[in-house]
């Protein structure tokens, strides 16, 4: 038995803890993101995304909708989009034309109403368990019954059913720094102004691409090789969704093309 | 009131020995009887009533019908000697309705007609099977004619030309009857004989599997019941088997011992052919809502499981990736369906795109139980991922009224304020001009459609009511939805 014990100390000791957990496969957003994610979003775990403000509500839902795309694009399944019931009525129902220019596909969605935040936590749980869909999204309003133990029991079903829970917390803004749970990583999104397309007629530009001021406020993060990297909280990283080829934009060609081109950019000079 | 008066519509037996009858005035009967004791006629609530006990009835035979408003008929082909023969089956009946209170005539024989007429004009309750000539005669040739279920005057008619027994109408030639009181006269008299057959119209259609388990004892507790559920499920699921098919649609129906029957019905989005999913569907029912529970009252002395919907099962996929698939996709039907049964199908859906301009009305939702939705329309192809989406995220019930303040009546805002915010529009595209279906002949006045994007990046679809000038001197500005 001695024998044994020191056996094991010694593979501990050559090759780090046994872990309980071995991380799944991690999920790419852009460069930037993923360096500060230590190699991308983990497709297992409990993300939550909150709103800077009050009226961030739109960005923080767009942001998290990118996400969903993102990971439905990985999977051939289903889509979940769970809602409070009374978060669709403050902020309006999610709109099937609006999801497809997106980006999402509306065939593979399902929408789920909770009439309240405890249906709603007990709703994605038993979908994430299940095995079933690519992406569980949940939209909270009221977040008194949320807590550790929830959030635990959130990662813990993802976990076992590998798919990722993403939870919008509508209602928690100003408050990213202060809430805890045992979510892998959070968001805190605030709208950001889009590269304006030049206008024929009038000064004032054409919106373009969505784009979302994004600054990680928690992660557990561990690099592809293990080793435990720094968290800048307070870096803000900017991103733009394109939504046709379910993308974050790279840094460095997030300038509008045609303003690239008068430049005289790499881009727009690069053959074929 | 009945003919200008306040007539006496049903007595019971103490009334009737008094010598009263329907149809008498309240105010006669009052002054023959002064303590007759009158209630309101109520043929709504006794309709109600009637349907609850055809529903009690439904534990002898799935056939039954409502017969027209103090009858009840059931089809007990094949089922007495489950009862022990025809007169047991009367007896159990008669013991049952008369715990409950309620004094029955009942009636038994070849043909509905017949047992009809038993039971409302005969001491005899059985009419022996095959019954003819003689012993027909015997037994029908003394009735009334009113036993054949003709209308009053008709049989008014009758009276007044002599006929008044069965027997003088069978024994004369058919002819002359036909032509002075119509075929139906004879319709009835051969459907008496079973010689026609009046086809029964069911309350329900009987299910094509169903499993049922009786208790010589009332069963009061939930666990009692949930174990029953779930051994009725495995009978079910043999049936089923047989015939390689699956249930969509599962009614489960509890019979109390004092008559109440209650249904609990559930559907399943794909074909199922597992006890314990199907038991799992009702258990998610029945700890869902508060209306749902079961209420044993006094106990439950049979439970019925009926498939109602059965589908052929889809044939099993042999190729690996393929099994896969279909796994992922029966994981998540079975999660639909414990999700539809827990918070409701309402609140579980798919949308489609539908080909219609009004932002409204461009896309539909169906419940998820009913599997894949058929795309009803590719959505005008307006929405395809593009530079900028041309539909936002979230999409407003009602459109929220905004302020607006724009150079020139027609132009798009320069700023506005929603929701006591005042918002910069910084950028702005529009306007997308959405009119009502003109077709459709609604007044609906047109739409000017902006996507406005503020100082801080916020992207809003704000839109103008009414074209200026021509169909409104002053346009209201909403806002319709928010963009992602």
């Amino acid at each position: 038995m001695a024998r044994l014990r020191r056996a094991v100390e010694e593979i501990e000791a050559r090759s780090g803890p046994a872990e309980t957990h071995a991380p799944g496969a991690r999920l790419s957003l852009n460069r930037t993101l993923d360096r500060a994610l230590g190699g991308g979003l983990s497709g297992d775990a409990l993300h939550e995304i909150v709103p800077a403000t009050p009226g961030d509500g739109g960005a923080a839902m767009g942001f998290a909708l990118a996400l969903a795309a993102r990971f439905m694009a990985e999977h051939s399944a289903a889509g979940l989009l769970m809602a409070e019931d009374f978060a669709a009525r403050d902020m309006g129902a999610l709109y099937g034309p609006g999801l497809v220019a997106h980006g999402l596909e509306l065939g593979r969605l399902v929408f789920v109403r909770a009439p309240d935040a405890t249906a709603l936590f007990q709703a994605m749980e038993e979908a994430l368990k299940s095995g079933a869909p690519a992406v569980v999204v949940g939209e909270v309003w009221r977040l008194q019954k949320y807590d550790l133990a929830v959030s635990r029991r959130l990662l813990l079903a993802a976990r076992s059913g590998r798919a990722p829970a993403l939870l919008v917390q509508a209602s928690a803004y100003r408050a990213a720094d202060r809430i805890s749970s045992a979510a892998e990583t959070r968001f805190e999104i605030s709208a950001a102004p889009s590269a304006h397309l030049p206008s024929a007629g009038s000064e004032r530009g054409l919106p373009g691409r969505p784009a979302f001021a994004a600054r990680l406020v928690k992660a557990r993060l561990t690099s592809a090789r293990g080793s435990p990297i720094g968290l800048d909280a307070t870096r803000v990283i900017r991103l733009t969704w394109r939504s046709e080829d379910k993308q974050f934009d790279e840094p460095s060609i997030s300038l509008p093309l045609v303003a690239a081109s008068a430049y005289g950019s790499r881009a727009a000079r690069a053959p074929g | 009131m009945i003919r200008n008066a306040r007539r006496l519509v049903c007595l019971d037996a103490n009334a009737a020995r008094l010598g009263l009858s329907a149809g008498l005035t309240l105010a006669d009967a009052r002054a023959r009887h002064p303590a007759l004791v009158a209630c309101e006629a109520d043929p709504a609530a006794e309709a109600k009533l009637l349907e609850r006990l055809a529903d009690a009835c439904a534990r002898y035979t799935p056939l039954v019908a409502l017969d027209s408003a103090d009858g009840l008929m059931l089809d007990v082909s094949g089922v007495a000697h489950l009862f022990g023969g025809e007169a047991g089956l009367l007896a159990e009946i008669e013991a049952r309705f008369e715990r409950q209170g309620f004094g029955i005539a009942l009636g038994l024989a070849d043909s509905p007609r017949a047992a009809w007429a038993l039971a409302r004009y005969s001491n005899r309750r059985i009419a022996p099977a095959g019954l003819a000539g003689k012993a027909f005669a015997k037994l029908f040739h003394e009735m009334p004619v009113a036993a054949l279920g003709l209308e009053e005057a008709d049989a008014a008619d009758m009276a007044r030309a002599g006929l008044r027994r069965i027997g003088d109408l069978a024994m004369r030639p058919r002819a002359p009857i036909a032509a002075r009181f119509g075929v139906e006269v004879l319709a009835r008299l051969d459907a008496l004989n079973g010689l026609e057959r009046d086809a029964i119209s069911p309350r329900f259609a009987a299910p094509d599997f169903c499993a049922e388990r009786r208790f010589a004892s009332p069963i009061a507790h939930v666990d009692a019941v949930m174990a029953t559920l779930a051994r009725l499920a495995d009978d079910l699921v043999v049936l089923l088997e047989r015939q390689a098919k699956g249930a969509r649609l599962v009614e489960l129906m509890l019979y109390r011992v004092d008559g109440d029957v209650r249904r609990i019905r559930v559907g399943a989005g794909r074909p199922l052919n597992e006890a314990r999913a199907i038991a799992r569907l009702f258990v998610e029912r029945l700890a869902g809502g508060a209306e749902d529970e079961i209420d044993a009252g006094f106990g439950v002395d049979l439970m019925r499981l009926s498939c109602l919907v059965a589908e052929p099962l889809e044939p099993s996929q042999r190729e690996w990736e393929r099994a896969f698939e279909a796994e992922r996709a029966a994981k998540l039907a079975d999660l639909l369906d414990r999700l539809s049964a827990r918070l409701g199908p309402s609140r579980v859906t798919r949308q489609t795109l539908v080909d219609a301009h009004i932002p409204e009305q461009a896309v539909a939702a169906a419940p998820a139980v009913r599997g894949e939705m058929r795309a009803r329309g590719e959505g005008l192809g307006l929405y395809l991922p593009a530079e900028a989406p041309s539909r936002p995220l979230r999409l407003f019930e009602r459109p929220e009224p905004i302020e607006t303040l724009a150079e020139i009546p027609d132009g798009p805002p320069l700023r506005f304020r929603w929701r006591r915010v005042l918002h910069e529009v910084a950028a702005i595209e529009g306007p997308e001009r959405i009119a009502a279906p003109w077709w459709r002949r609604l007044d609906a006045p047109t739409r000017d459609y902006f996507r406005a994007e503020d100082a801080s990046g916020r992207r809003y679809w704000l839109y103008r009511e009414g074209l200026y000038g021509r169909e409104t001197q002053r346009a209201k500005w909403f806002l319709h939805g928010v963009f992602g």
